[in-house]
């Protein structure tokens, strides 16, 4: 059985703007029940000051998952203190959709969440820890290694050390071992931790050869 | 022999999986995100899905919802793995359309008498 794909109707391609597209009014759309009307709305509210607060606001309530986007885009392109809090914030939804989708934004801002990735790797939830080592998968930052390093030797939960284990499988360097043999000690009943520590520590090593 | 899909973002845990099911006698096949999954569930028959929660492009609430949906696929049990222990996300899993749910990380045994129930081969 085939995927159907939906077809693009004439209406999402064309420029649907009717209101006046002053902040008031962008704002007022940002509510509206038509969620083409809505997307409109955020396209436009990005080129605009002080945009950052009301997409924050909407994104708590917003169940189209189109619009969701355009305003996970936006606050990627807005790159304010604000946006950023709402794109973290949104590691903490119950909505895992929504969490992957913030996952992947936050990935493509490395000097912004570089700042902030140790308060977060230092978050009182587990989740949001294991989801800051997600965000480090593909953040291209230079202290990415030492990062895992530091969650491997320091975090006290099974799965976020394991998650970082398994990042540092791909991208840990020498440096690493150390920390990936003492975690085997840390944790010798996990039989997961002890594969996947077994795995990395093998292909560092061949990888240095 | 009985054919299991591992579905997980992280190759690691794909490749923890597939050497405890292969070792126990079974087939894996990998899909590394829900879409890679449904396409490989709807042209292929599995026995059983293994299904993490969190990846990208479609996670595993999204597959398994999508999944039960295809009425013309066989609907094969579902065991959820996943780091989130809450009960909320138990239920959610639940409602998703998943047969079991089990926390990360996983230990071989508890894992074969998750599969062997859900493929009705416990003595």
């Amino acid at each position: 059985m085939a995927f159907i794909k939906k077809q693009q109707s004439s209406t999402e391609t064309e420029d649907e703007r009717q209101a006046p597209r002053d902040f008031e009014g962008l704002c007022e759309e940002l509510n509206h029940a038509d969620s083409q009307v809505r997307r409109w709305a955020v396209r436009d509210l990005v080129e605009m000051p002080n945009a950052s607060s009301v997409l924050v606001d909407r994104l708590e309530h917003e169940n189209n998952v189109s619009v969701r986007t355009g305003i996970l885009n936006a606050l990627a392109q807005l790159r304010d203190t604000v946006s950023l809090n709402g794109l973290i914030e949104c590691l903490r939804s119950e909505d895992a959709a929504l969490r992957n989708e913030s996952i992947e934004i936050l990935k493509e801002l490395p000097d912004e969440v570089g700042a902030i990735l140790e308060n977060l790797l230092k978050d009182s939830d587990s989740d949001v820890r294991i989801f800051a080592v997600n965000i480090l998968e593909s953040l291209r930052h230079e202290n990415v290694e030492k990062w895992l390093i530091s969650v491997i030797e320091k975090d006290s939960h099974v799965n976020v050390c394991s998650t970082a284990l398994d990042l540092l499988s791909e991208v840990g360097s020498e440096q690493a071992i150390p920390a990936i043999k003492k975690l085997k000690v840390r944790f010798p009943d996990e039989p997961y931790v002890c594969f996947s520590a077994d795995l990395a520590l093998k292909r560092i090593e061949e990888g240095s050869q | 022999m009985k054919h299991i899909l591992v579905i997980d973002d992280a190759a690691t845990v794909r490749l923890y999986h597939r050497n405890i099911l292969e070792t126990a006698g079974y087939s894996v096949d990998e899909a590394i995100n829900g879409i890679e999954a449904l396409e490989k569930a709807l042209v292929t028959s599995y026995d059983l899905y293994i299904v993490d929660v969190n990846m990208p492009k479609l996670d595993g609430y999204g597959f398994l919802k999508e999944f039960r949906r295809q009425e013309d696929v066989l609907q094969s049990p579902a065991i959820m793995v996943t780091t989130e222990a809450g009960n909320q996300d138990k239920i959610l899993g639940y409602v998703s359309g998943a047969n079991l749910y089990m926390t990360k990380p996983t230990k071989p045994n508890q894992l074969l008498s998750y599969v062997r129930l859900l493929l009705g081969e416990v003595a």
